[in-house]
């Protein structure tokens, strides 16, 4: 591929293939509204057979305690003052308590994977999961880690691309009428969201919960649909003498067809946002109805009709907004609405896409941006944990029933098999049939990747089937 | 000048040949090459304006013949939007139509050029390249930074000459004489003019709290910006490495940041001595009274305290309890590490102190908080105040290193850098300050790269593409201009006509080639399609689509809705006016980022707008369909047409022929042709409360969104 050296510091895919064919149309729409298959191509395209078609992305703005949830261990640390290091208190060293654990946990399935009785529907379904608990990053504070664990790389010294941009921008979307890359709930950072220097058409498109999940996507109250309609035919008309004197600028043609897009999407979109058409018992696996997990449940309903429809990305962020909502420095017992809102939805999608078959060709990824510690700031709280945590995979041609890595003893560091979070991006690349050690681009310059050599070993091999 | 590499003094005996290898590139380097103003043909010169010789060069040698002139009203429309940011109105249309004099042309030229409207226009465009923003993370200089951009439009509406344009934003002063000798033989500094203190927000831009840190990028970005803007060179890309491309060494980079190190930030308060005055006296009444509350409140909060600091004392491991008990003066350098340390662990919210207390005291406390939030804010009352930047003595003293990756903390002490810059001359002098020895060498008439920037984004902003395609970057791999001469040429009369931008505005829209129209016919041009199909030589003048801001201008202005006032805060969408904001130009709408929310509004996001954290020399033009639901469904749109409608109505006398013949004039600048009124009038029905769905179909138009 070329180097695409302009503007410095700002590639955009689309402004390159725009400008560089002095805009040809369909292109000039970029990757957001670009037709199947047209953005592959011999650098980024699948570089080999993929296992999952789509990602679902479930993070939990704020960080989740992993020794509540999915990395049990035992107590007799309890109460004893350990070495720590105060990641929520300027990195101060320092000596902490360990606090008790006060969850119980269950081998759930055949697996018997150990689950704790906060995400019980989880443990229902816990053969389908890999459970990862050996992740660290290197930011303990929440926007540094989150922009780390988003975009693979700490500050932002350079446009880094989030990871959903990364996708979106390799293998183009599967809907026309869809964006590639969609944004459910309240992130933590603009971050979360951004294209970076692939550019503002393979960033995340936000669907914003009720009627109007885009800006501008229903036409203004008081109007007719007929009336538009003949709005519409009357501005071809009236379009057409100006696209006649200027037929041989591909600009013109691009806008009847931005047009004709913006209409399919304002069918597609409210379409594919109305859940009223989901079937009784399909609402109730999501915890739709019930008072508690009915938002997220609707989100993740959403998510999988958006996945269904081609949409390559969905990032649903939980809880977002400040520093999140599982930020447990007060008292840990904050995790337990949180984890009631999101266990039987999440167990619901799991199930969902399996009964529809579409488990295997969907990538469902569960993580935050740390952990937290075991031990507290003189509160029945944890602080923040990037040393060691946990994020699982579900789904998209992982291994279920699989737990990988392991922190010491008390759950602060990794120790067995870690990973850094990249190594993450890498599996879930490797799942889409993409190369992390491809996915390079030049920019001001300098090779920018997504996954960067030097922390990470690439796809977490141990877990895929 | 020697254009030549030249090494600092203590690095040239280590470097020899590198130095040598680097000397036979920067040749190379055709922008660094002296300008030779051209002869412009004997012929042509006589008759037209001499850039239509070197256009026609450009035709002959590719074989093309151009397109006819454009229509009066199409360029009347088009040098307005372009000049001013603004459509013709109805008078002007008129005015122009009915001048028969063979200056009508020039004389609207002279008219928008003399508009203040002309630097709101034109002052978008640099503020695009010096990475204006109103917010960056905590800019230190947000709250004042209106200031700056709104010098850049007076500049320019002043027709500030190019050179101290930029001298001023760099330095503080227009002029390169900052000193001067009084009769007793002492030097002393010139008095800058007042106002030019705001050009300083320029630079004063680049200090950012990221993450509640001093970001430390002040300089950094100051070199980037500085070396793209002005020099058309991207020294950012040797800040890790030496540049791939260019002969710009890393050495550079850092040579050229020292030039900004010892600059610090100082805070201007904007306010006559009363004001002054009697904000501190405010200051005063506020304190007195949140005394006699705080008083008792504090005595409340004590006792319950200092029993909470116990119990968590206790709570800690026993060898440093007594460390904490200890009074802060008698620890050691070591003990008072620990406390702050613990600091966090010991730290006391009212939270937690309300719920341990009595009944009583809780109701005591809460009355005592309510009084306390009846006296208004805690802030200090603000006073207006502009962020300025200095040079600060000490830091002057200070070394400047390499940093390894651009990390501020990973200085490489053994890679110590002097103040400098890339292709400097030997033997610089910065006697009158470092910044000042650059700006002089910048701005100076022999310094061929100053001019030829400078008139290649003077060229891109009339037609959309400049001559050299990458504005800023003249770099090696960035090609070479489509039509040499013709730049060459812009910047010889740019500097001979002292660097005043107006006189170089007036020389390119009274060409032959920016009159062409952006019609094409196919048959006729069917050579030029195919032999010059990206209209690289101009035979035609290129269509295109308007950036955000006039498109927003213009859609208030067919309402008769839109507020011209120049300058202060940024708006935001949103909130007032049933979420359209007000109406004022686009040009003021707030751009920015955050990592808490987004800042750039949906509008300017849809239509290509950067949020200015980067210097954006091209803004990409899509066509995208966001911007099509924004222009079919959004409430700016909705509103507007409405009150275009009733314009329409109002001033039509309910005559729909007369309305649909206004709605076309004001909008596109021309009548509609006689099929347009007549779809237009078939889509009325003879209904007048129709009026608001033609200024819906007027507002869609693709003409209404292009330049052409």
């Amino acid at each position: 591929m070329d180097s695409p050296i302009f503007p410095c510091g700002r590639i955009s895919r689309r402004s390159f293939l725009h400008q560089a064919g002095g805009g040809f149309f369909g292109v000039a729409m970029g990757a957001l509204w670009a037709e199947a298959g047209e953005i592959q191509d011999a650098v980024h395209g699948p570089h080999f057979p993929a296992r999952a078609k789509s990602v679902i992305s479930l993070f939990m703005c704020g960080g989740v305690s992993h020794i509540d949830t999915f990395d049990p261990k035992d107590n007799k640390w309890a109460g004893k003052l350990i070495d720590a290091v105060g990641f929520g208190d300027n990195n101060a060293e320092m000596r902490r308590p360990v606090i008790a654990c006060r969850r119980k946990f269950t081998r759930h399935g055949q697996s018997g994977t150990p689950v704790s009785d906060w995400f019980p529907h989880v443990g229902g379904v816990i053969d389908e999961v890999a459970v990862v608990r050996s992740m660290w990053c290197h930011e303990g504070n929440h926007f540094p880690a989150v922009i780390e664990t988003c975009t693979g790389h700490r500050g932002r010294a350079f446009d880094h691309p989030t990871f959903g941009s990364w996708v979106s921008y390799s293998l183009g979307t599967a809907n026309k009428n869809l964006p590639t890359f969609v944004n459910l709930g309240r992130a933590s950072s603009p971050v979360q969201l951004t294209g970076g220097y692939l550019g503002a058409g393979v960033a995340a498109t936000p669907f914003q919960p009720g009627e109007t999940p885009i800006p501008n996507l229903k036409p203004p109250k008081g109007g007719t649909s007929a009336e538009r309609d003949r709005q519409m035919q009357t501005l071809q008309e009236l379009n057409r003498e100006f696209r006649e004197h200027h037929a041989i600028e591909s600009d013109i043609a691009a806008r009847a067809g931005a047009y004709e897009l913006a209409a399919r999407m304002q069918l597609a979109a409210p379409e594919v946002v109305d859940l009223s058409g989901e079937p009784q018992h399909v609402r109730e696996l999501y915890g739709i109805g019930e008072p508690a997990t009915d938002d997220f449940g609707r989100q993740l309903l959403l998510a999988r009709r958006l996945s269904e429809k081609g949409v390559r990305f969905v990032q649903v962020c939980h809880a977002g907004g400040g520093n999140g909502g599982w930020d447990a420095h007060g008292d840990i017992e904050t995790h337990g609405p949180l984890c009631r809102a999101t266990d039987k939805p999440i167990a619901g999608l799991i199930r969902d896409l399996k009964q529809r078959g579409l488990l295997d060709e969907t990538l469902i990824v569960w993580s935050s941006e740390f952990g937290r510690s075991p031990w507290s700031q003189n509160t029945t709280g944890r602080d923040h944990n990037p040393r060691g945590y946990t994020a699982w995979m579900a789904g998209g041609g992982v291994k279920g029933g699989v737990v990988h890595g392991a922190t010491d003893d008390v759950g602060y560091r990794a120790v067995e098999s870690p990973h850094y979070y990249s190594d993450l991006h890498a599996t879930i690349l490797h799942q889409l049939g993409l190369d992390y050690q491809k996915m390079e681009i030049p920019v001001l310059g300098r090779t920018m990747r997504l996954v960067e050599k030097e922390e990470g070993k690439g796809p977490i091999r141990a877990i895929l089937s | 000048m020697r254009l030549t590499v030249r090494w600092m003094a203590c690095f040239v005996a280590l470097l020899p040949l590198l130095a040598g290898a680097a000397d036979d590139v920067a040749e190379d380097l055709w922008v660094l090459k002296p300008v030779v103003r051209p002869l412009v043909s004997a012929k042509r010169s006589m008759t037209s304006n001499p850039i239509d010789a070197f256009i026609a060069e450009g035709y002959k040698a590719g074989g093309l013949k151009p397109v006819g002139q454009a229509d009066k009203l199409t360029l009347l429309r088009r040098v307005t939007v372009d000049l001013v940011g603004l459509p013709p109105t109805i008078e002007e249309q008129e005015a122009f139509l009915h001048d028969e004099s063979p200056d009508a042309y020039e004389k609207v030229v002279d008219r928008l050029l003399g508009s203040e409207q002309h630097g709101v226009r034109y002052g978008r465009h640099w503020l695009d390249i010096l990475r204006y923003a109103d917010v960056d993370e905590r800019m230190v200089a947000a709250p004042g930074i209106h200031y700056w951009r709104d010098w850049v439009i007076r500049a320019l509406n002043d027709d500030l000459p190019y050179d101290q344009f930029v001298r001023a934003q760099l330095t503080g002063y227009r002029s390169a004489t900052r000193t001067q000798m009084s009769a007793i033989g002492v030097r002393s500094r010139v008095e800058a003019r007042p106002d030019d203190q705001f050009a300083l927000g320029f630079l004063a831009r680049g200090a950012v709290i990221r993450d509640g840190k001093d970001s430390r990028e002040f300089s950094i970005v100051a070199v980037e910006t500085v070396s793209t803007a002005f020099m058309g060179l991207t020294v950012g890309c040797a800040k890790c490495h030496d540049h791939m491309y260019d002969p710009i060494k890393q050495r550079d980079f850092y040579a050229m940041k020292a030039l900004f190190d010892p600059l610090v930030l100082r805070k201007l308060t904007l306010a006559t001595a009363a004001e002054v005055v009697a904000a501190g006296r405010a200051v005063d009444e506020v304190d007195r009274k949140r005394a006699a509350i705080e008083e008792p409140l504090e005595v409340l909060l004590a006792l319950y305290r200092a029993r909470l600091r116990d119990d968590r004392i206790a709570m800690l491991p026993a060898d440093v309890q007594p460390v904490i008990r200890k009074p802060e003066k008698d620890r050691t350098a070591a003990e008072q590490k620990i406390a702050d340390d613990y600091f966090p662990v010991l730290r006391i919210d009212t939270g937690k102190i309300e719920e341990i207390m009595s009944a009583a005291d809780r109701r005591q406390y809460k009355d005592l908080q309510g009084k306390l939030s009846q006296l208004g804010d805690r802030r200090r009352p603000s006073l207006p105040a502009f962020w300025t930047v200095e040079v600060d003595p000490k830091k002057e003293q200070e070394k400047s290193y390499v940093l390894t990756s651009g990390d501020p903390d990973r200085p490489e002490l053994k890679h110590e850098v002097a103040p400098g810059w890339p292709f400097a001359p030997a033997g610089v002098q910065f006697r009158e300050g470092r910044v000042e020895a650059f700006s002089d060498w910048l701005t100076a008439p022999e310094n061929p790269m100053f001019a030829r920037v400078a008139v290649n984004r003077l060229w891109q902003w009339h037609f959309g593409n400049a001559l050299h395609k990458t504005p800023s970057d003249f770099g090696n791999l960035s090609g070479s201009p489509s039509n040499p001469r013709l730049l060459d040429w812009l910047a010889a009369e740019f500097t001979s006509r002292g660097f005043r931008m107006k006189e170089i505005h007036r020389l390119i829209v009274t060409s032959d080639v920016y009159k062409l129209t952006s019609e094409v016919d196919q048959k006729r041009s069917a050579t030029e399609i195919a032999a010059d199909p990206e209209n690289e030589h101009l035979w035609h003048f290129p269509l295109r689509r308007l950036e955000a801001e006039p498109i927003w201008d213009a859609v208030f202005f067919a309402a008769k809705d839109l507020d011209t006032t120049i300058g202060g805060p940024s708006f935001e969408v949103g909130g007032r006016r049933d979420g359209r904001g007000p109406a004022r130009r686009a040009a003021f709408m707030i751009r920015g980022y955050t990592t808490s929310r987004d800042v750039v509004p949906n509008f300017l996001q849809a239509f290509d707008v950067d949020d200015g954290r980067a210097p954006c020399p091209v803004r990409t033009r899509t066509v995208t369909a966001p911007q099509a639901l924004f222009l079919m469904n959004s409430n700016v749109i909705d509103g507007e047409a409405a009150k275009f409608a009733e314009r329409l109505k109002r001033e039509s006398g309910g005559d729909l022929g007369a309305a649909v013949d206004l709605g076309y004039r004001v909008t596109v600048a021309r009548p509609p042709s006689r099929s347009e009124r007549d779809v237009a009038l078939a889509y009325l029905q003879g209904d007048a409360s129709r009026l608001k769905g033609l200024a819906w179909l007027l507002f869609n138009l693709d003409e209404f969104l292009y330049a052409r």
